[in-house]
């Protein structure tokens, strides 16, 4: 499964202005970069998880959390062999592998890394990114060509995948075996695949960037969507709860323990 | 009408013309197809119908193309492509969104076309490729002969004199591929669009388009209709281009002086012929 895909719906989340939607990951995630209390951090992501479940998105955002866990396994080894405030916790030989400041750290930034991509991932199961491209157009009137090529961008991906994967069937029916185990002969097998794919590649954008300009790309504004998305009571309670989110952080961070 | 005049083109670094004295008129309302082995220039010379040669594509470009007495050359290729739409051959790569709808709404959108005009174009689009079912769906999951009703149907959304197609069934079972024609010949009838076709499946052309025009090395190695094939076989067989069987055998029994009636193209009008001989 596609953790990126749209997964369509009908629900609260789904409902939002795409606009509303982007500030809303991104403000969460501020929030979640501002917390500075472990169990916090871990509360943003369990509550991220349940709001996902009201928009039928429960499996993906454990899924995604799972695959964010790698990162923020990557972050915790940085952090605790980097860190060294607080008393010795590992002692071997006499080195202090790593110490109790350093632990907390590292527990704190991997979690934290967790909670603020989180919501930012979730964001490609509820938005469209027509919509999205589209919404930043017309509300905030961002030039339509770089919104344009964002969402290409995420558009071809799969298109890319499909090629690389032709690629490998064709190299595969002369007699390459890519099913080696071996990581180090795997990517000296997969290297030599980059020119032709990066060769067709170019071809396609080629040809995309023509479809697009004989269709009148260059002659589109801001208002030339057909499209409204207008904001409703719902975006204005979504932004108001994530500003008492933020403020309410950094209130508690000031107050003393 | 198009008329192609002295058309030329070598692409920037490349020393072979892939078009070499192209002259050719195509009337309005006519259904064009276009044939030849790969390399003859096919594409080249649908990229010259509309302007994107010699304006989005460099090289040299020789000759002039004109579309309704006004020069390709001469207006930005935007404005050719209202009237003459084209169809790539790369499907997957010219798509520029990713739902159906908002496909369509594209070209819509970015000419200006008035907001209440639109969802009646979209609706009529649909519904004129019989594809209403597919207006929300992702284009990504669309079958092959769905993805290219729905890139006519953004074509044609656009209201367009000529709609110009290279190969939209060169990856279609049998029977998606007739029903493309079938749609364009619909089109073609009905509205009279002018329809130009690339196409491989020389039986398709034969029962469907108007004129025939078979392209190699850059030159037109054959104009005509298809009935006029008859008397070519032979430059066809030279070009390994299989013309179909009926028509071959039809032209043997009329020159044999067994049979007095015309060419035959289908499988159809091949028995009623046979039948007629055998009264
Ligand atoms: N962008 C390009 N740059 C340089 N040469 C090109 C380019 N595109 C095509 N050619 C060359 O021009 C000639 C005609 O190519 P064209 O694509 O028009 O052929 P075609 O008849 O459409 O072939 P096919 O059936 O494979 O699609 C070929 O020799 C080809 O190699
Ligand atoms: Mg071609």
């Amino acid at each position: 499964m596609n953790l990126l895909n749209y997964v369509p719906g009908d629900s609260f989340l789904h409902r939002l202005n795409p606009v509303t939607k982007l500030a809303a990951a991104f403000m969460y995630g501020i929030a979640a970069i501002l917390c500075e209390n472990v169990f916090a951090e871990a509360l943003f992501i369990v509550v991220m998880i349940l709001i996902s479940a009201t928009a039928g998105l429960f499996k993906r955002a454990v899924l995604l959390t799972g695959n964010l866990m790698i990162l923020g396994l990557i972050m915790f080894v940085i952090q605790l062999l980097f860190v060294r405030d607080g008393s010795p916790l590992l002692v071997i030989g006499g080195v202090v592998l790593f110490t109790t400041g350093g632990l907390k750290s590292a527990l704190l930034l991997s979690l934290r890394v967790i909670a603020a991509m989180l919501p930012l991932m979730l964001l490609f199961a509820i938005t469209r990114m027509n919509d999205l491209c589209n919404a930043l157009v017309k509300r905030l009137h961002l030039p339509y060509r770089y919104a344009f090529i964002v969402t290409t961008a995420f558009r071809f991906v799969p298109i890319f995948a499909t090629e690389f994967h032709d690629i490998q069937d064709a190299q595969k029916a002369r007699g390459v075996d890519f099913d080696t185990r071996n990581i180090f002969r795997k990517l000296g097998l997969i290297a030599p695949l980059c020119v032709p794919l990066l060769v067709s590649s170019l071809k396609k954008v080629d040809v995309s960037a023509m479809s697009a300009e004989m269709r009148g790309f260059e002659l589109r504004g801001y208002k030339s969507g057909y499209k409204e998305y207008p904001f409703a009571a719902r975006d204005m309670v979504t932004v108001l709860v994530l500003v008492v989110l933020i403020v309410a952080t950094v209130v508690l961070k000031t107050i003393p323990k | 009408m198009i008329s192609v005049k002295n058309l030329g083109f070598v692409y920037k670094d490349s020393k072979v013309a892939a078009l070499d004295d192209i002259n050719i008129e195509i009337a309005d309302g006519d259904f064009v197809g276009i044939t030849g082995a790969s390399g003859a220039g096919k594409t080249t010379f649908t990229f010259a119908l509309n302007g994107i040669i010699p304006q989005k594509i460099k090289g040299d470009f020789y000759g002039a193309v004109t579309i309704d007495g006004v020069d390709t050359a001469e207006h930005p290729a935007e404005e050719f492509a209202r009237k003459v739409g084209e169809v790539f051959q790369d499907i997957d790569s010219q798509m520029v969104a990713s739902v159906v709808e908002d496909e369509i709404l594209f070209g819509l959108e970015n000419f200006g076309v008035p907001h209440e005009e639109v969802g009646v174009r979209i609706d009529r689009v649909l519904r004129e490729l019989g594809i209403e079912d597919l207006r929300d769906r992702e284009i990504e999951g669309l079958s092959g002969g769905q993805k290219q009703k729905v890139a006519i149907a953004s074509m044609l959304a656009l209201e367009p004199e000529v709609i110009v197609l290279d190969e939209p069934t060169g990856e279609l079972d049998p029977e998606s591929s007739r029903e493309i024609f079938k749609i364009l010949t619909a089109l073609n009838k009905e509205k009279g669009i002018t329809v130009i076709i690339v196409e491989q499946k020389i039986m398709l052309l034969c029962e469907y388009v108007k004129h025939m025009m078979v392209l190699d090395k850059g030159k037109i190695a054959f104009y005509g209709t298809p009935r006029d094939m008859a008397a070519s076989i032979d430059t066809f067989k030279d070009l390994g281009i299989n013309v179909p069987r009926v028509t071959e055998l039809s032209a043997d029994l009329i020159r044999e002086k067994i049979y007095d009636g015309e060419v035959t193209l289908t499988v159809d009008d091949a028995e009623k012929m046979v039948r007629r001989i055998l009264k």
